[in-house]
């Protein structure tokens, strides 16, 4: 069965990784419903998080291959409820007199947006939230007159921080896992159905 | 000469591409001289221990074709005629040498045609170091004559690969390089260096430190004790274990260690296609091959084990035929390198991620001696059965025509089952693969994963580099000869002597022989009308003769081992036989056919 799963990825930043990390879905034509990378607050440490729906039987041999890619720190997949995650969102919605403009503002404070720039003809709310709330937010602009929407990939943090420092305390100049930590990472037996 | 201070050094791995923080400990002497990027590719080859070169000149690589021509002395550049050529013969090198092989090649069209024997090195696990030119930095991305994104290309196919633009970084990553191919499980690399890389002069004195670790990379190394403790209490109850030797044998040298293991415990031993010669074919122990046209009792006896030990091998498609009805009865314990194996097609009870070598020094501890002789007395009943079927008339000719078996099985016996064996892609390369004997590790090459026609004949010509003291018989098939017929030029020139054996049934027989089982006999495109080959070999400067009938096999095998030169001997064999056993396409290796 297929489920959705958010995959958090550290790397280094080196160029081709991207590459080498999308090869991995597109080669078994699976499609990225969304992906996000970007530097992690540790300088030369990128972090990617990818969200794709998945055979439950399969994710982890797709994440065996992440892992493999040299250059590649460490890999987490998570299921929604495991994650903390949302996205941005921007409205252009058109203004053309004060009081349209006033319901526009009035939409966005009632549900948690806020008005991030406005010029003479437009103004450009900001909404950040999970995809629902994001659509929600976008059927309620558009009969004001939509002039252009935008909203990111998914970004997420792990629920459960012992689970997160396990893996991720390793990462930064000193180097990598030790020989123990390496194989608790790649035992076979905690694959069958533990997300790490 | 320059002097340049640690701040330059400094500097340089600041660059956001260089978060390798080992790299700033590089201790800079005012005795290093700065040298050209093309230099330092040479001198960073030197400094790890290459001898051999594979490689074609052209545009954008010749700033280090010059470089290599100061070097000349200590380098051995080999010419070949087609960079697939250079992929091959690197590969063979690789695999004698027991060192990475070492690919030139220059852009565009140049680094296209490394692309087969590239992905042929990465299904086969075969180290490999390939270094491409490619056009200068500010001609990038602007479809420069000869340009081609050699980066995209080589991404799915390598183990790693990078592109470098700085001449500051050829050193580093060479070392890089070299490290990814040979450590873990080996694979090839592809270093692509622009033209103005090559030409400008390092701004930092060359110096040149081989890695022993990376970041972002850590190769498995000893295994886990837990693992070993169970693995070894499986194996105590065990009535009908099974033992599977794959590549990883080889490359981990692990051969004494198997040896010592399957006697302590008694385990009966097959070898997968690319594992053949890791275990003495004469050994009571020994009971074949596995796979697809592997031999009877090791297919269908897999399924009855109720152990399988695996050892350094991926249980490919080609072995394992349908996974719905393969050993669903048996505890599979897993000793693999590559952790993405254990589990990918066959469920490990035990999965150990480690060197062969170590895994199976620490189970020869944990082990009892045991011994399980009914169950070897099943193997002798199906080897049997397999003989009487299928192997004494392979060896029998039944016309005038030759039979590839009996080529096969004589070439071993003359050679003392010693020679090394390098097989092309089809019905040959089954022949040679199941009735060669093998008395001697490392005597067995061939084209496992990609199934790379053309592969024999460069490669053979590589291992006769990477060990000269060794015999080299490439087996060819007439189809796969005319792929890479070119490198008989490269032969010539290097003057290595190198057997070669084409077998000629003027069909692409392995093709053919799928036509006619599952295809009506519709032979579609097979059939080959060739040239004579004895006369394009003498064009080419190497001797050889046409064998046509099996009453001269004998003669002909003794005219082609005394040859003190190359020597090519194109037999004419049975045009319309079947390799069998076999197991059909999308059926379990239960269902395997003898006829």
């Amino acid at each position: 069965m297929k489920r959705r799963y958010t995959i958090i990825v550290f790397t280094e930043n080196n160029f081709g990784l991207l590459n080498r990390i999308t090869i991995i879905f597109s080669r078994r034509r699976t499609n990225i419903e969304s992906l996000t990378v970007s530097e992690t607050e540790r300088k030369g440490i990128s972090r990617f998080t990818i969200v794709i729906d998945y055979d439950e039987n399969k994710i982890q041999k797709l994440i065996q291959q992440i892992r493999k890619i040299i250059g590649v720190l460490f890999v987490f997949h998570n299921e929604d409820e495991q994650v903390f995650y949302g996205q941005i969102a921007y409205y252009k919605v058109a203004t053309e007199n004060l009081q349209e403009r006033e319901e526009v503002m009035a939409i966005a404070h009632r549900h948690q947006a806020r008005v991030a720039y406005s010029a003479e003809e437009y103004i450009i709310i900001e909404k950040t939230g999970k995809k629902e709330d994001v659509i929600t937010m976008l059927h309620l602009l558009e009969p004001h007159g939509l002039l252009e929407f935008v909203k990111s990939g998914r970004i997420a943090l792990v629920k459960d921080q012992y689970r997160f420092s396990q893996y991720a305390k390793n990462i930064g100049p000193e180097g990598w896992y030790s020989d123990e930590e390496f194989h608790e990472l790649k035992d076979p037996e905690r694959s069958a159905g533990v997300s790490y | 000469m320059a002097l340049v201070t640690e701040k330059a050094v400094k500097k340089l791995y600041d660059h956001p591409l260089h978060h390798d923080h080992e790299a700033e400990n590089i201790l800079i002497k005012e005795t290093d001289q700065v040298v050209s990027g093309s230099e330092a590719v040479i001198l960073s080859l030197i400094e790890e221990g290459v001898d051999t070169i594979f490689g074609y000149p052209g545009g954008a690589i010749m700033p280090i074709y010059d470089a290599l021509f100061h070097h000349r002395e200590q380098l051995n550049h080999v010419l070949v005629r087609h960079e697939q050529g250079a992929t091959h013969a690197a590969e063979g090198y690789a695999q004698m040498a027991k060192k990475p092989g070492v690919c030139f090649a220059t852009s565009g069209p140049g680094a296209t045609n490394l692309v087969t024997g590239i992905a042929d090195a990465m299904l086969d696990s075969v180290p490999i170091v390939c270094i491409t030119g490619q056009v200068a930095e500010p001609y990038l991305g602007t479809d420069a004559f000869q340009e081609t994104d050699v980066m995209s290309l080589a991404m799915p196919i390598t183990k790693w690969c990078y592109q470098i633009a700085n001449p500051d970084e050829i050193p580093y990553i060479i070392a890089k390089a070299f490290y990814i191919a040979q450590s873990g499980r080996p694979g090839p690399v592809l270093v692509d260096i622009t033209k103005d890389a090559q030409f400008k002069n390092m701004s930092i004195p060359f110096t040149y430190e081989k890695r022993k670790q990376i970041k972002g990379y850590k190769p498995a190394s000893a295994p886990r004790e837990k693992d070993i403790v169970k693995a070894a209490e499986i194996l105590s109850t065990a009535q009908r274990p099974f033992l599977f030797a794959g590549h990883g044998i080889l490359l981990s040298e692990a051969q004494e260690q198997l040896k010592t293991f399957v006697e302590k415990t008694g385990i009966p031993v097959a070898s997968t296609l690319l594992g053949l010669s890791a275990f003495p074919s004469e050994h009571p122990l020994y009971v074949g091959m596995l796979g697809m046209h592997g031999n009877y009792g090791p297919n269908i006896l897999t399924n009855q084990a109720d152990v399988i030990v695996a050892v350094g091998m991926r249980f490919d498609d080609r072995v394992t035929g349908n996974l719905e009805r393969y050993a669903k009865q048996a505890k599979v314990i897993h000793i693999d390198i590559d952790h993405a194996e254990i589990g990918k097609n066959v469920p490990a009870e035990v999965g150990i991620i480690a060197d062969a070598k170590a895994a199976l020094t620490e189970l020869i501890e944990k082990v009892e001696e045991r011994q399980h002789d009914d169950w070897l007395a099943e193997f002798a009943k199906c080897h049997e059965e397999e003989y009487q079927k299928v192997i004494q008339h392979d060896f029998t000719a039944e016309a005038e025509r030759i039979k590839m078996g009996e080529v096969v099985r004589m070439l071993s016996e003359k050679t003392n089952g010693e020679g090394v064996i390098v097989a092309d892609v089809g019905q040959h390369q089954m022949s040679a693969a199941r009735y060669s004997k093998f008395n001697k590790t490392d005597s067995w090459l061939t084209s496992g994963g990609l199934g790379t026609m053309g592969y024999a004949l460069p490669s053979a010509l590589g291992a006769k580099m990477g060990a000269p003291d060794r015999d080299i018989y490439a087996i060819i098939g007439d189809g796969c000869f005319q792929m890479t017929i070119q490198e008989l030029g490269t032969i010539a020139q290097t003057g290595q002597p190198v057997k070669i054996i084409v077998m000629n049934n003027n069909y692409l027989g392995m093709v053919r022989q799928w036509q006619e089982l599952f295809f009506d006999n519709r032979y579609s495109f097979v059939e080959l009308t060739n040239p004579d080959f004895i006369t394009i070999a003498r064009g080419f400067g190497i001797d050889g003769h046409r064998c046509s009938h099996a009453d001269d096999l004998s003669t002909s095998l003794d005219t082609l081992i005394n040859s003190e030169k190359s020597y090519l001997l194109e037999m004419m064999v049975e045009k319309e036989t079947n390799v069998f056993p076999m197991v059909p396409s999308g059926a379990g290796v239960d269902q395997i056919r003898l006829e």
